[in-house]
């Protein structure tokens, strides 16, 4: 079978509306991108889809301590279990629902499927001029065996606004999982966002994950993503700037091992003069693990006095893990200030002599600066919940004995 | 402590080292003086261990071990260690964490346990006010945006917290202003005592009016041409290095 004929059994036994159903055909026509496809050309979905899931959620009921297990602890949380969202917040003003029908055009088969097929997800809206000190925590279980699940999510805050999320998606049993996530956040004037991604799933789990952020004059949008776990792990995020003055920041680390695989793919659409743009990516590949990245960056003829800065520094640990990296720069201002740097390397030999040199062994000093390598693109998280836990995992899947109360 | 006989050593096919003998007691101070090139920093390097050198003659003895078997970090779990002339930035770790690090790793070496936190503060607290180091310097990331004062400083305290057998200093005076270069003198004459020694490699005398060497030793292309007391620094800031290369140049014409 596969997951093909299993979506199209399924959409056959649910009521869509014509809309919904023409998307679905169109996703059926073209089916999951496959390598030759130019977005996809590292990163093969073919095992992956060749599976066979369950479309239908037949969950069971978590209890708190589950919930409790993999929450920061943030007073604000959104909790949802097999899809169906069990927990949500009453914050002074934010609005918080589920899953709203909202529209978008694309011409991704990926999104097509979410947008024909996915009944589940949140809808936040934060009134003007809010800002809230505390994170909104959102968490997506799922304990069906070997489920596939779509979420589609839509984050609205108003002008003058500062608001920050941190995001986990948790299988609960160690079948086989994939879930299609899809997050559009529209940033209004003078507003500060932040969203931290924590992707520690289950050995089996895979996920593609899209983030279009849309982002209007003097406003700052951050995306973190930690990337720890998962068989199988695909982010899109796509920046589009509407206005002077913004701000698109995005921090990440892959630390992967085994057969893991980590694509990060990253857009920003320069449409507006007077801004900028940062990402940092660090990835560090033990085992069989296998790496992609794709930083793409346009700079439309309007864009001038723009300022676009992107790295993705690698360290290659082990003979058999690869990366891939592309930067992609498309500039049609002539009044901008773009870099980009790429790096695939080993450790720095003086740093390790160095450590040695006081005293601790080469396997402790390659592990300390491995962690040191990659926890920079973590230093700028501001929840320091997120990036204390993005410490300890970092530690953790390194082997160094780091003291987090010093 | 140290017995170094008849030491050669280079890079490559490039012989820096061309026998060097020297022999180092514990309590003792020794100053290697020379002009640049000499191999000042090869021979802190090489009884460091950095596998950049290659020996390829004599021996080092420490404490009756024989140094050259050892690999760094064993050297260092034995009581040596080197000051760097270009002390390595490593972002991403902060100096506290890395200390912990060192001493965690020399006592699991030594078969102890893990420095209690509160202990390791404690000590730190203690070194710090004896460098004169400021608070909030614990948790900066380790020689990160320091300054060349600071990444001095930041070796001595180092050295303080680890409490080496031989302290090799590299040129740790290069680059101090006169106030830091009194900070760190201190430091190491506080922290002198009967057990340990120190090597202190320099091109100037200037660190040697604040910590007073037992011996001094003229290093010139590969070889110790003349070694003297303390006096000896004086005589060279006095008369130049000229004074004793050229006659060891007329020796090897």
């Amino acid at each position: 079978m596969g997951l093909i004929e299993n979506l199209k059994s399924y959409s056959e036994g649910v009521q869509i509306s014509t809309e919904k159903k023409e998307l679905f055909t169109s996703f059926m026509s073209k089916g999951f991108p496959t390598t030759k496809d130019e977005e996809w050309k590292y990163t093969s979905l073919k095992k992956i889809v060749t599976k066979d899931y369950n479309i239908e959620n037949t969950g069971e009921i978590i209890d708190s301590s589950t919930v409790e297990k993999y929450s920061l602890g943030f007073d604000n949380r959104i909790i949802f279990s097999d899809g169906k969202l069990i927990g949500s917040p009453n914050i002074k003003g934010v609005s918080v629902n589920g899953f709203s029908n909202f529209g978008s055009n694309t011409t991704d088969s990926i999104l097509q499927l979410n947008k024909a097929l996915a009944q589940n997800g949140f809808t936040i809206s934060v009134d003007k001029n809010t800002v809230l000190e505390s994170p909104i925590e959102i968490l997506f279980f799922s304990t069906t065996e070997n489920n596939f699940s779509q979420y589609r999510n839509l984050i609205s805050v108003g002008d003058n606004t500062e608001v920050k999320f941190v995001e986990r998606i948790q299988a609960l049993n160690d079948s086989t999982s994939m879930v299609n996530n899809f997050t559009q956040i529209n940033c209004a004037k003078n507003t500060k966002v932040e969203y931290n991604k924590i992707q520690n799933n289950t050995p089996e789990s895979r996920l593609i994950d899209t983030v279009n952020v849309y982002q209007e004059q003097d406003s700052t949008c951050e995306i973190n993503t930690l990337i720890f776990g998962g068989s199988f792990t695909r982010n899109n995020l796509n920046f589009e700037q509407n206005g002077s003055n913004c701000e698109s920041n995005m921090n990440g680390i892959s630390i992967l091992d085994d057969n893991q695989l980590a694509d990060n793919h990253t857009f920003v659409d320069h449409k507006s003069a007077h801004c900028r743009s940062n990402e940092m990516y660090k990835g560090v590949y033990l085992g069989h693990s296998k790496g992609v990245f794709n930083g793409k960056i346009m700079v439309r003829p309007d864009a001038q006095k723009i300022d676009a800065f992107q790295s993705n520094n690698n360290l290659l640990l082990s003979d058999n893990s690869t990366i891939d990296s592309k930067p992609q720069l498309e500039i049609y201002a002539d009044d901008v200030k773009c870099s980009h740097g790429c790096t695939i390397g080993q450790l720095d030999e003086n740093a390790l002599f160095y450590m040695r040199s006081r005293g601790i062994g080469i396997e402790e000093a390659k592990a300390v600066l491995t962690y040191a390598f990659a926890s920079e693109a973590i230093e700028n998280i501001s929840v320091e919940e997120v990036k204390l836990l993005a410490q300890k995992l970092l530690a953790h899947k390194l082997n160094v004995d780091l003291d987090f109360s010093l | 402590m140290l017995q170094i006989k008849d030491l050669k050593a280079g890079i490559e096919d490039n012989q820096i080292l061309k026998g060097i003998n020297l022999e180092v007691k514990a309590g003792e101070i020794h100053a290697i003086m020379g002009p640049n090139g000499s191999g000042k920093s090869t021979l802190s390097a090489v009884i460091a261990g950095n596998e950049d050198y290659e020996v390829e003659g004599g021996n080092i003895t420490f404490n009756g071990k024989d140094l050259l078997e050892l690999d760094p970090e064993e050297r260092a779990h034995n009581g040596v260690f080197l000051s760097f002339q270009y002390p390595v930035e490593i972002p991403g770790i902060s100096v506290s964490n890395f200390i912990k690090t060192s001493i965690t790793e020399k006592r699991k070496a030594q078969g102890l346990e893990p420095i209690l936190t509160k202990d390791l503060l404690k000590m730190m607290r203690e070194k710090m006010e004896l460098l004169s180091i400021k608070q909030g310097y614990l948790s900066r990331n380790m020689n990160e945006g320091f300054s060349g004062g600071e990444k001095k400083r930041n070796e001595i305290f180092q050295m303080a917290m680890l409490e080496p057998k031989l302290a090799i200093l590299d040129e740790t005076d290069s680059g101090l202003d006169i106030d830091a270069l009194r900070i760190v003198a201190n430091g190491v004459n506080k922290l002198r005592s009967e057990d340990n020694a120190t090597v202190i490699i320099t091109h100037y005398q200037r660190l040697l009016d604040y910590i007073v060497p037992d011996f001094v030793h003229v290093l010139y292309n590969g070889r110790i041409v003349k070694s003297g007391g303390a006096e000896l620094a004086h005589e060279l800031e006095e008369k130049g290095y000229d004074w004793v290369t050229k006659e060891e140049d007329k020796k090897w014409a």
